[in-house]
């Protein structure tokens, strides 16, 4: 009978207590054990899904201002990112069956959007959620108010079409846009290249100067104003957040882009409907490109492309982001090496 | 002739262990944690396969040893310390490890039904799991739950039929290992069937106070092959004439009689050779929309798939075997029927199978064994690192030599086939060469096994 119970106690522990000392174990390791904290952390259990089965879980949280906080993000399915761009936290890397942990305390009231930021499938750019910080001594603040973006500022319809109303021959080049580099006083955000290049073209010192010439200067002029850094960093970001449906080579024929509705008809001025390439926007097409403003482009990745696919990016990137991006944009008309 | 075997229970040591009451309960209280912690983590753990210890231990560490020691070199001892029937076996005894004194079980002891005592149910079943096997295999839940159902299939059955129903004619695993163990170099027999003849107890069979009556329905006196013998070594305890012994012997010595030979086995060990080529597609080959198609089920491609297993499984591997039994059948200008012929030579095909099934088996545990290492110090996939080997990452070992090493194995099983096949001939009093067509068919098989490798 003794060896029975023997026998019987070991299988029941076995059974009960086993399994249960592997979830008392979790709950102390993440902090949830018995109601009782190990130190001042919050943990919170963050789960990145591919959109199509939920995306992030939970989408929002909610922290209080000045609260540490730790998130343990696991992936179940694909390999995940995360960013909070607005408090520069990053998470290069989820792996799935891995847990990867960040820690922070953030010191200011507001939501603060966060995203996927590896390409984890065709919607990888739905999965975004967001951190709501509040103040506890003050937990209904009145709403911030933000400037309206530039686009809306100036007037600019950023759903017409623009086109450019000269177009160069050849492709033109920032490197030898430095032989004539002209002093271009217009503001090169609000001017498209287009515009700038007819002011310069009855500039009647630039008589002598070919088309051609004239062209590579504004290259060569977008390119200094833009600056080496700030083209480096779009470059990432296009690598990152738009090569996937735009392409590598800025065609916009990532694979991703393949099955997006795009635009398949536009209303003009004088309300014809006029047909549009289907699919993400071709930015080595230099009618549109040079025809565009920087303000204009921004305010099309400020908006997103309503219906098109193309999400916004007003929630995720700073205004630095997108003029970097907008700089880069620019690398697919203009030769800058 | 001098017997070729070694009686292993002359050694006292071994004898004493095979004695003990505790030597089953101790196996079993070894694999039960490995059983509940693949059941917790398949139900609360990652979804994601290679960090989940239910899916790495079950379907690699596990069928890797099955596969690969366990069924060549011991038979069935994964059935004695299988932990799937032993809780429906301790409260079918009401006791885990000492003998009831009436001997009576705690059980509605209904009898199997006569038709269905063969294995014609196991392979219905293996069939259905390899039907689901991408999914069961790669999802931790539906691998969790698939456990739970056949933990949950074998407690009913135990308490409803006698003894080990479930093991001897469900368990969708049990059939092929009992089939490939008749390879393995032990063998539980009794030493005398003189000796039986005149023991009116049979304790064997009926149990006393050291032991139970054979779980597995198996008469020792009448044991000559190991597909049924699930190595429990009752029998060793309870034969009051100390009449059974654990022999060790030559490697397939089960192989070399067809005597009592079924249709259902034979039917079996084609169904086990047609799945090692499928298996081997839809988790090493390089087609992607095979392997997406056994993954997305219900969809066309899914149908698809099902109907060509099905068809492969149960007709075409069958069917060009049938062509062969019958060419044998013609060569001997034999009277006997191609049935018989089909169902003799269809035992040269089990050290194939077993070769083929162990060909895959290496390779698919060689490229996966370090998932185990992950998930070894994080069960869960939850972020723990118990012994600092949560983080080490995945290497497919000697991926230069896999091919080295299954070719050999395949070779082995091929000519261990052949071999058989000759001898089978022999047996029936046939030309040798009435064999051929049946050595064509392994020849052309293994063919297809190694191009489908390499």
């Amino acid at each position: 009978m003794k060896k029975e119970l023997f026998a019987l106690t070991i299988v029941l522990l076995i059974f009960v207590a086993f399994p249960a000392s592997l979830f008392a174990y979790q709950a102390w390791r993440t902090n949830t054990s018995f109601g009782f904290a190990q130190d001042d952390v919050r943990v919170i259990a963050l789960t990145a899904n591919v959109p199509n089965n939920g995306g992030w879980s939970p989408d929002t949280i909610r922290v209080n201002l000045g609260e540490r906080v730790r998130l343990r993000i696991s992936s179940p399915d694909v390999v995940h990112g995360f960013e909070i761009p607005a408090l520069g936290i990053q998470v290069a890397e989820i792996l799935p069956g891995h847990v990867a942990e960040v820690e922070f305390a953030v010191s200011r009231v507001g939501k603060f959007p966060f995203a996927c930021t590896r390409w984890c499938s065709v919607d990888h750019w739905r999965m975004r959620g967001s951190i709501k910080v509040i103040d506890p001594n003050n937990p209904n603040p009145l709403p911030q108010s933000f400037a309206p973006p530039l686009y809306q500022q100036l007037k600019i319809d950023i759903d017409a079409l623009h086109p450019a109303t000269n177009v160069p021959t050849q492709r033109p080049s920032a490197t030898r846009g430095t032989l004539l580099s002209p002093v271009i006083a217009d503001d090169l955000r609000v001017n498209s290249p287009s515009d700038v290049f007819a002011k310069l073209r009855t500039n009647d010192a630039l008589k002598t100067n070919s088309d051609s010439q004239l062209w590579d200067a504004i290259a060569f002029a977008w390119k200094q104003s833009a600056g080496d850094d700030a083209i480096a960093r779009g470059q990432k970001l296009f690598a990152r957040d738009c090569a996937a449906c735009h392409g590598e080579s800025g065609k916009g024929d990532g694979p991703a882009g393949r099955n997006l509705p795009g635009l398949a008809a536009m209303q003009s001025d004088n309300h014809q409907m006029l047909e549009i390439k289907r699919g993400p926007a071709d930015f080595t097409d230099a009618p549109k490109m040079l025809g565009a403003s920087d303000v204009l482009l921004q305010g099309k990745i400020i908006r997103g492309g309503m219906g098109t696919g193309m999400p916004e990016w007003r929630t995720l990137y700073t205004d630095q982001n997108m003029w970097d991006v907008i700089s880069y944009l620019r690398s697919f008309v203009f030769e800058y090496k | 002739m001098t017997d070729p075997r070694l009686e292993l229970t002359r050694i006292p040591l071994i004898k004493k262990i095979l004695a003990s009451r505790w030597l089953q309960w101790s196996l079993v209280a070894v694999t039960l944690p490995f059983f509940v912690l693949a059941i917790f983590t398949g139900l609360f753990g990652t979804p994601a396969g290679s960090r989940n210890f239910g899916i790495v231990f079950v379907w690699i560490v596990w069928w890797g040893l099955l596969m690969l020691v366990l069924v060549p070199f011991a038979g069935r001892f994964w059935c004695a310390v299988c932990p799937i029937p032993a809780p429906g076996e301790w409260l079918q005894r009401r006791s885990l490890v000492a003998t009831r004194e009436n001997g009576k079980l705690f059980t509605l002891g209904w009898k199997w039904p006569r038709r269905l005592n063969n294995i014609w149910l196991q392979s219905a079943a293996f069939l259905i799991v390899a039907l689901f096997a991408k999914v069961i295999l790669t999802t931790p839940f539906v691998s969790a739950v698939t456990l739970l159902i056949l933990a949950g299939i074998a407690m009913a059955t135990s308490l409803l039929f006698e003894r080990r129903t479930f093991c001897r004619y469900i368990c969708p695993v049990g059939g092929f290992i009992g089939l490939y163990s008749q390879v393995a170099p032990v063998e539980v027999r009794v030493k005398d069937h003189a000796l039986c003849a005149t023991h009116h107890d049979k304790t064997c069979y009926s149990g006393n106070e050291k032991g139970y009556g054979c779980p597995w329905l198996v008469f020792p006196a009448t044991l000559d092959t190991n597909t049924y013998c699930g190595l429990c070594t009752e029998c060793l305890k309870t034969c009051s004439l100390d009449n059974v012994a654990l022999y060790a012997r030559p490697f397939g010595k089960d192989l070399l009689t067809t005597q009592g030979r079924r249709l259902d086995e034979a039917y079996r060990s084609l169904m086990m050779l047609a799945c090692a080529p499928l298996y081997t597609i839809i988790f090493l080959g390089p087609w992607a929309e095979i392997k997406e198609a056994a993954y997305a089920i219900g969809s066309t491609g899914w149908w698809l798939y099902a109907f060509g297993l099905l068809a492969l499984t149960l007709a075409v591997v069958p069917g060009i075997f049938c062509v062969c039994s019958a060419l044998s059948k013609f060569i001997a200008r034999a009277k006997t029927s191609t049935r018989k012929f089909f169902v003799g030579y269809a035992t040269a095909l089990l050290p194939l199978g077993l070769a083929a099934w162990a060909s895959f088996s290496l390779s698919f545990v060689l490229v996966n064994l370090s998932y185990a290492w992950q998930v070894l110090s994080d069960p869960f996939g939850w972020g723990w690192n118990l012994f600092g080997t949560a983080n080490w990452k995945w290497t497919p070992y000697l991926s230069g030599w896999q091919g080295y090493l299954q070719i050999p194995i395949l070779l082995i099983g091929l000519v261990a086939a052949i071999a058989v096949a000759f001898r089978i001939a022999r047996e029936q009093r046939v030309s040798p060469r009435t064999a051929l067509p049946i050595v064509l068919f392994c020849v052309a098989f293994t063919v297809v096994i190694v191009g489908l490798n390499f």
